[in-house]
């Protein structure tokens, strides 16, 4: 093995750390699902949702942990941070999801959105992703292994509540194993700086995005008559619309365009 | 029967199919130009409620200063005014609206009314500084319309956010707002589930609902 041979898989050798996550993820997420126990059909309050004890379960734990530590941290990030420092945390997290758009884009054979996230993700890595240096930042569509599954015909699954991770189909946590698994950026061997921003990085996307979201998310909290309930249909329907858009498909359940005809079809 | 007069019926057959045929001809020009213009009746009606409903919606936040019995009063008039209350209630009570009793559903729809009403109060504020813009609006059969469009912050401090109105345009009746998707999720849908999940964990039970709705209306 030659010098420069040696530095290339040096520097995309998996960090101890990284070994650890990767192949803890899909253990925890097999363990998670021996634990739930399935809720026979007609007892369903959703015939999607089989795991619905064990799942709110997981949801209490998750508002409990967005009470104590995310709730706080995000309105702390509000009031603290200015509109320009929260605009380039919101940046960098969208540049370290463009390596797996661009692997899932080229799976799905989207090549033309591929080549874009390739070349946004190489002139934005200039700033770190802080700074976005590209003429239109929304060209490239976002695209994760989850996607890339329903863009195979591979069926959605049950509905998980998984402890931090939040709501998710037992195909888009498969996708989000994937996408963790093969994301260039968990192996880079980088200075200190960089590495720290890896750290840093899922803790912070949680932060901003709860920011993001802050009124709403704590409307369905506090003003649902059953968040869970709620946020279970919020996501279906908001991945639903993300797929659609992206992949090109509709879901496996039935679309709010069918609901609506259905209704208007039978006036009583 | 003879050959003569088996040709005879065949031939009179023929003469009630071309006639058939003809008066068909004649009445699709009719027909085809007929449905392009209740389509478009039904998009400049359902275009009208939503201008309309904007701009009263600037006013109030303009005018109201924030005192919550002027808001409520101002937004009741306004949902009552824009938005077909019996449709939504009915939407979002599922298959469960039907196993409903008379005095069942004329709680439900006085409860639900005033959620709505709750609900929109508290979050009147996150309108201002919004500017709606309509995007497209797109006729869903003969009897509904997807208005779709961008709210965008004036301030800049928001990214726009994309709303879908569905309006119900009856042949008959003025048009009314029966769901608002928020980047393309539905308020309506969301509602029905969430009510449909409180009912089946209540064996059926579609008083449990109401009661449910009547406890969060009187927590703080």
């Amino acid at each position: 093995m030659n010098a420069e041979t040696h530095e290339w898989t040096a520097m995309f050798a998996l960090s101890k750390r990284s070994r650890n996550r990767i192949s803890a993820a899909p253990f925890a997420a097999i363990l998670l699902l021996a634990a739930c126990s399935s809720v026979p059909e007609a007892e369903r309050t959703d015939a999607r949702d089989p795991y619905e004890g064990s799942n709110r379960k997981a949801f209490a734990f998750n508002m409990g942990l967005d009470t104590h530590i995310l709730e706080p941290a995000a309105n702390g990030y509000r009031n603290v941070m200015p509109p320009a420092g929260r605009r380039a945390i919101d940046n960098h997290i969208d540049w370290t999801g463009l390596p797996a758009t661009t692997f899932n884009s080229t799976l799905q054979g989207r090549f033309e959105n591929a080549g874009l996230s390739a070349v946004h993700f190489i002139v934005n890595s200039l700033t770190l992703g802080l700074v976005d240096l590209t003429e239109d930042p929304k060209a490239v569509k976002s695209q994760d292994f989850g996607q890339t599954l329903a863009s195979f015909d591979v069926p959605e699954g049950n509905y998980l509540m998984v402890p931090v991770l939040g709501p998710n189909t037992s195909r888009s946590l498969t996708g989000r194993v994937v996408d963790s698994a093969t994301n260039p950026m968990a192996f880079l061997k980088a200075g200190d700086a960089v590495q720290t921003m890896q750290t840093l990085r899922p803790p912070l996307t949680a932060v901003s995005t709860r920011a993001d979201l802050f009124e709403a998310f704590n409307d369905v909290k506090y003003n649902s008559l059953d968040p869970y309930a709620r946020t279970r249909s919020l996501y279906y329907q908001g991945r639903a619309g993300r797929i659609n858009a992206t992949v090109g498909k509709p879901t496996d359940n039935i679309t709010t365009d069918d609901q609506f005809e259905s209704f208007l079809e039978d006036p009583k | 029967m003879t050959r003569h007069s088996q040709i005879g019926i065949l031939t009179s057959h023929w003469r009630v199919w071309v006639r058939c045929g003809f008066v068909c001809l004649c009445l699709l020009p009719l027909f085809l130009t007929a449905l392009p213009a209740r389509a478009s009746d039904q998009i400049a009606a359902a275009n009208n409620v939503i201008t309309n409903m904007i701009s009263q919606v600037e006013t109030y936040l303009e005018t109201d200063l924030g005192n919550i019995e002027k808001r409520t009063e101002n937004i009741t008039k306004l949902l009552d005014t824009h938005f077909d209350l019996p449709a939504i209630a009915r939407f979002s009570a599922g298959p469960y609206w039907r196993a409903a009793n008379e005095q069942e559903r004329i709680d439900y729809v006085q409860t639900m009314r005033g959620v709505v009403i709750g609900t929109v109060v508290r979050n009147f504020d996150q309108l201002s500084g919004l500017r709606f813009t309509t995007i497209d609006s797109q006729a869903k059969g003969d009897k509904m319309v997807l208005v779709r469009g961008l709210f965008n912050d004036s301030t800049g401090k928001r990214p726009p956010v994309s709303v879908g109105w569905r309006v119900i345009t009856p042949a008959k009746a003025p048009a009314k707002v029966l769901d608002v998707e928020i980047e393309n999720i539905s308020m309506l849908v969301t509602q029905k589930q969430e009510n449909i999940t409180i009912i089946r964990q209540n064996e059926g039970r579609f008083s449990a609902l109401i009661e449910a709705m009547r406890k969060r209306q009187q927590a703080p």
